[in-house]
């Protein structure tokens, strides 16, 4: 099982084991990660799960859709080029050791 | 062990029309999921119980073979799950993107908000609810949906002739009829424009139905509006109507939003909490399971009572004021889970940026008809019957 770090905003780090084809947001809800809100379950619509990505692994996130390309510019923390809803990225093995940082607010 | 789900007897339908807060309360502490005989339906009250309730949606459903509301309307995607609803709410989500939403839409509804309150007479005196509220929510639903030709009078007959069926429990054939007459009159409505938006797409909801990758056909077309046109006209109406009468009644708030503008998001979001529009909503039990410390058993039918969790004190600090400074927090208004509301973040924009800043804005004064009462009526939708201003010329 790939090991998920979220890293919340004070800096405190929470390594998680995550089921691969879950959702990062899904994997954060599954272990009590606090900071990933998800109001709409992973539908897309809230714009509540956003977290930060680590730039040099973007590529490996999976292509950002139409819907959620427009939600993002919605998030109550700043949009970043890094930014993505976890609720849209699916968790494969070659994400072992990511680290996904966590907004100020949701 | 996991007690049985106690009966309560003496909730009437009426105390909870009236003022449904001081039954939620009692419910919520002694008897979280609660058998209330008047409504004939499980009540769900606690934000914890109904949180877990729509993560899951498989124990926990929304399609229901003795639907009523498909009888009315057809299956709409309000009452399926999984792939099946996942598929239709992806067909109309780019109507309802906020950006779309902020580009497309928004410019609409302000001119809408402006012509509707340049038609205020000029005696300084109106009730909001036929000369704003429901004007502003109609004419902007027609708007994103694509119909032509409909008066906004007529759709919010059709809304509330559906939205009165679909709870048509005692099957009264007069409201079963007026009904039938809205269904007939909203496929016919359809019928006008489906040629023109096929031919040449724009944003409009039926026009997304249309160019999706998984076209609605004909029959989902047809539901789909109708769950959309009762589901997206009183609640928009509503909530212009409880945040202006909550600021209206708490003059410091009002002086706060009218000094910080980015706080009318605020006042919106409070609002919805403080009296959400849609105060309850079904689900059907699909396995035995543990809800609250309540044994609920397969084919339980659940109402989920948003409106008593958005009050649910082990969340919101004196949740029965209305506060628009309160620290910002996830509220159940606009449900939670897939069928999280689609139109969010349009009533974000039509009511929180666009109708209530021209209110305030435009009408110098605007202060409560003190002589005229504001009334309140419902509890599985809720808001202002009236509400009776005055302002300054």
């Amino acid at each position: 099982m790939p090991k998920i770090i979220f890293v919340q905003p004070c800096g405190t780090r929470r390594e998680v084991e995550a089921t691969q084809g879950n959702s990062i947001m899904e994997a954060a809800l599954k272990h009590g990660v606090t900071g990933i809100t998800a109001e709409c379950n992973g539908s897309a619509a809230c714009a509540t799960c956003h977290a930060y990505f680590e730039d040099d692994r973007l590529s490996q996130l999976g292509a950002i859709e139409a819907h959620e390309e427009d939600m993002l510019d919605f998030t109550a923390s700043e949009r970043l080029p890094v930014s993505r809803l976890s609720c849209q990225v699916t968790v494969t093995d070659a994400m072992d050791g990511m680290i996904v940082r966590l907004p100020e607010s949701q | 062990m996991a007690n049985p789900v106690p009966v309560i007897d003496d909730i009437s339908l009426e105390s909870l029309y009236a003022d449904p807060y001081p039954s939620f309360q009692r419910l919520q502490r002694d008897a979280p999921v609660a058998f209330v005989r008047a409504a004939g339906i499980n009540l769900v009250t606690r934000f914890d119980d109904i949180v877990q309730i729509e993560r899951d949606f498989e124990t926990f459903a929304s399609s229901n073979p003795v639907s009523l509301m498909n009888r009315v309307m057809g299956h709409s995607l309000m009452r399926k799950d999984g792939e099946d609803h996942r598929l239709e709410r992806k067909a109309i989500e780019p109507s309802f993107r906020p950006g779309v939403v902020r580009n497309h839409w928004a410019p609409r509804f302000r001119v809408i908000a402006d012509d509707l309150i340049d038609q205020f007479d000029d005696h300084g005196a109106t009730d909001l609810f036929g000369s704003f509220a429901a004007p502003m929510a109609s004419l902007s639903l027609m708007e994103m949906l694509g119909l032509r030709d409909v008066s906004w009078q007529e759709l919010a007959i059709w809304s509330q002739s559906l939205m009165d069926a679909v709870g048509n429990y005692g099957q009264d054939p007069e409201v079963i009829r007026r009904g039938q007459v809205a269904s007939d009159g909203i496929d016919a409505a359809i019928e006008v424009v489906l040629p023109k938006l096929e031919a040449s797409p724009d944003p409009s909801i039926i026009s997304s139905m249309l160019q999706a990758e998984d076209k609605h056909s004909i029959a989902q077309i047809r539901a789909n509006v109708k769950v959309i046109i009762g589901g997206g006209l009183n609640e928009p109406r509503d909530t212009i109507l409880t945040t202006a009468y909550g600021l209206l009644s708490n003059p410091d708030q009002r002086a706060c939003v009218m000094e910080d503008a980015n706080l009318w998001s605020a006042a919106f979001e409070e609002a919805v909490r403080w009296i959400s529009p849609i105060g309850m909503y079904p689900r059907r039990v699909t396995r035995d399971v543990v809800l609250g410390g309540m044994q609920l058993r397969e084919g339980d039918q659940l109402g989920i009572c948003v409106g008593a969790a958005n009050r649910d004190e082990s969340h919101f600090d004196r949740p029965d004021l209305f506060d628009i400074l309160r620290p910002k927090q996830s509220h159940l208004g606009f449900g939670a889970g897939p069928h999280y509301c689609a139109g969010t973040w349009v009533a974000r924009q039509m009511v929180g940026a666009i109708a209530l800043p021209a209110l305030f804005g435009r009408l110098k004064d605007l202060r409560l008809d003190e002589a005229a009462e504001v009334k309140l009526g419902g509890w599985v939708f809720r808001g202002p019957l009236s509400l009776p201003v005055r302002w300054s010329i």
